[in-house]
């Protein structure tokens, strides 16, 4: 068989000069394409690969940056009063609308708070632990240490908690507090395995914890027993229904270790239904309404009761960490004014810039390399094309069709592309990875120089602890440009694409050829 | 014998600033199956323009041309190209990158006409029946002589299994001896295998040889 495939393989072998020199061409184009398809890539692969590491959680929260500035627009005092009064907060309802997504797995709709205890907290080993937070000397000239809390509570509305859907928390004795416990303020607690060792608790026994300090009853002693309130009264007793360990633990190596107190501690931490911990506050309340009836008066104790529902922290785990910013973008316009779902985006973003700003000008260049392979290729096609005109009028004078000549053409050309772009496969690695890693050293470089400093509000939370810290350097750690089979599957198909707009112009001019003309032209 | 190619009505002009030049003036004419023809006539005739219509390779302006009674138009150029006729040309219009065995098989590929399994074996026989060894049959034709080369375009045109045969000039750039041979082909194409030959010629020793010689004159053709 001598069809056109075979005849485009021997003009190949046959013109060895002419397809070397088109060869080196693709070569060329080759090596660049693959030069910003490989950065672009290996930027997208890092970013994916980061975003993958990072846990796909999404916080429910007051945006107070947007609402501090707010704020600080308002330059009438009344309006400034009753801009306060109406200080966001979480809505309820949209926080467990948000929860029946279908990406959603796992969601904490949770309250936490500080609580004291005159158990043994499990010890931090640091030098600030016993510190107390300052002194005061009583009526009867008797000085008396603040004694700080030592217990965190958890209290969450639903069961599922997410560190349990991860499997962080693993119950290692009795069980997890129920539904049933929940819509009952059961007086149940769940504690980690070490507090328990500590204070040698088990399944069944009881701990009293408290949410006043001893110390600040003795300084204001006289007022309760005024109003009939004993230290008893600010204390919760709660029957331990599981003991859970958790790998979760301070890091001696923090920068704030040293100042750190046991209740920060994740060993320290109580988990309770939130509706307890609820009703524990109205204690609270109840008590120092007694106590100070004027702080109380016209208030309406339903309406109390009502808003201590309102969430602390309201976090989502989501079935895959590259969801997230789709599921950010989805909920977005159902949150209220100054609300906000936090993905930790913004710290990501940030450090992902360099690696943006590269990809950006890595697509610029590939797609001003594969216009101009497409005019070069159309250009170098069709001025061999005139020196093959008598070639192509004996093929159309035996008969071959002109769509076969074309087909020829074609066939050449790709097979040249194909050795071309396998050369460049083999050095644009290189090239790419060292062009790449340059260019990300040089951008890192000038990113760091012109950071300028955000201007945001410090508030505290602990929501963070949900995110997972990444670093600059984990991104760009992740950053290798590789030849992948993938990448090298766009390169090809991006080659045969070039080819089959490169010979548009050629066919055309084969098409317009007479055979009778160049035959007698020839002769 | 039955007519091959009949030639009706044919007109063909082109124009040359404000003067239309006919070439070709209700040319009508029969060709017989198996014949050897030469059409002979002074430069500026319109031999290889008639030529060139008669093989399909350009377009009359009006009349028919019918393939054993088929009109071109309804089997179509291309499709008559590569079925029906061969072409030898006076520069022989080898493709140049491919060796003689393989310009035979181009033709062979591309013809719908039966031929047998084994077209590498009878490109071979059809090589060695114009003078070409296989060993000359597997050369680059631009190794070869022009004799050599014209050889290979004969066994070309016959490759597709056809019947009908143009040759425009097919000795114009051969020395006399080799002319003789290529004569020779021609009449042995037309007497034992019954091919049609239709050449276009300048030469008297062509013109000799072949049966029906035929004058392009004025437009017209007319038997000599």
């Amino acid at each position: 068989m001598m069809n056109f495939f075979a005849r485009g393989i021997r003009y190949i072998v046959r013109k060895p000069t002419k397809s070397l020199l088109l060869a080196i061409t693709f070569f060329l184009i080759g090596n660049l394409v693959i030069l910003g398809m490989g950065i672009s890539q290996a930027s997208d692969n890092a970013k994916t690969l980061t975003r993958k590491k990072m846990r796909a959680v999404v916080s429910y929260e007051v945006d107070y940056n947007s609402f501090w500035n707010y704020l600080d627009n308002i330059e009438d005092s009344d309006e400034y009063e009753e801009a306060v009064r109406q200080f966001p907060s979480i809505d309820r309802e949209t926080a467990v609308r948000l929860s029946e997504d279908e990406r959603v797995i796992a969601f904490n709709y949770m309250q936490t708070n500080i609580a004291y205890t005159t158990l043994d907290h499990v010890p931090l080993g640091n030098e600030s632990e016993d510190r107390g937070y300052g002194s005061y000397i009583d009526e009867n000239g008797e000085e008396h240490e603040y004694i700080e809390p030592n217990l965190m509570i958890y209290a969450n509305f639903y069961p599922d908690m997410i560190e349990l859907e991860e499997g962080t928390y693993t119950i290692v004795d009795g069980r997890w507090y129920s539904q049933n416990d929940i819509d009952t303020a059961a007086k149940v607690v769940c504690i980690t395995q070490e507090f328990a060792e500590v204070n040698a608790l088990s399944v069944g026994d009881t701990i009293t914890i408290s949410n006043n300090s001893p110390s600040e009853f003795e300084m204001d002693r006289s007022t309760y027993e005024a109003a009939g309130v004993t230290e008893d009264d600010f204390n919760l007793e709660l029957e331990v229904i599981g003991i859970y360990s958790t790998p979760e633990d301070v890091d001696p190596s923090s920068e704030n270790f040293r100042w750190m107190s046991p209740y920060e501690s994740p060993k320290n931490r109580i988990q309770m239904p939130m509706s307890t911990q609820v009703e524990f506050n109205l204690q609270m309340v109840e008590i120092m309404s007694k106590a100070h009836p004027d702080w109380y008066e016209g208030a309406d104790m339903d309406e109390i009761r009502e808003s201590s529902y309102t969430p602390s922290k309201v976090i989502y785990l989501l079935d895959d960490p590259l969801n997230v910013d789709e599921f950010v973008a989805d909920h977005t316009k159902e949150l209220g004014e100054y609300l906000k779902l936090n993905a930790n985006n913004d710290t990501f973003r940030k450090m992902a810039r360099p690696l943006d700003t590269m990809s950006f000008f890595a697509n610029i260049v590939v797609w001003i390399v594969v216009i101009n392979a497409i005019v070069i290729i159309s250009l170098v096609t069709a001025l061999t094309l005139k020196t093959r005109e008598y070639e192509i009028g004996v093929l159309l004078s035996i008969g071959v069709s002109k769509l076969k000549v074309i087909a020829q053409l074609f066939v050449e050309l790709i097979i040249v592309a194909f050795i071309g772009f396998a050369g460049a496969c083999l050095s644009g690695s290189l090239i790419a990875g060292k062009v790449g890693e340059t260019v990300l050293e040089f951008q890192t470089a000038s990113d760091a120089q012109y950071e300028t400093e955000d201007n945001n509000y410090y508030v505290w939370s602990d929501s963070t602890d949900y995110f997972t810290t990444v670093t600059q350097e984990d991104l760009l750690s992740e950053y290798h440009v590789a030849v992948s089979p993938l990448l090298i599957g766009e390169i090809f198909l991006l080659g045969t694409g070039v080819v089959l707009i490169a010979i548009v112009i050629p066919s055309v001019m084969i098409m317009r050829l007479n055979p009778k003309q160049i035959l007698l032209e020839q002769n | 014998m039955g007519t091959i190619l009949k030639l009706e009505d044919i007109c063909y002009g082109y124009t040359d600033g404000n003067y239309k030049r006919e070439i070709l003036k209700h040319l009508s004419y029969e060709f017989e199956e198996g014949t050897f023809y030469t059409i002979l006539g002074p430069s500026g005739s319109g031999k290889t323009t008639l030529l060139s219509i008669m093989a399909g390779l350009d377009k009359q302006e009006s009349g028919s041309l019918y393939f054993q009674g088929e009109n071109l138009n309804d089997i179509g150029l291309n499709r008559y190209r590569r079925n029906k006729i061969g072409v030898v040309f006076q520069s022989y219009n080898l493709i140049s990158y491919l060796t003689g065995l393989e310009n035979i098989l181009t033709a062979m590929t591309e013809t719908d006409n039966p031929l047998p399994s084994n077209r590498k074996e009878l490109a071979y026989a059809l090589l060695n029946m114009v003078g070409i060894a296989d060993t000359k049959a597997d050369r680059m034709v631009t190794h070869l002589s022009g004799g050599e080369q014209q050889r290979i375009a004969i066994a070309r045109a016959i490759a597709g299994n056809v019947d009908l045969i143009f040759a425009d000039e097919p000795t114009g750039n051969l020395d006399t001896d080799t002319e003789k041979e290529i004569i020779r082909l021609f009449q042995m194409l037309s007497e034992q295998y019954g091919k049609t030959i239709i050449a276009v010629t300048h030469s008297n020793e062509v013109s000799r040889f072949s049966d029906h010689r035929i004058l392009l004159r004025n437009g017209v053709l007319n038997d000599l």
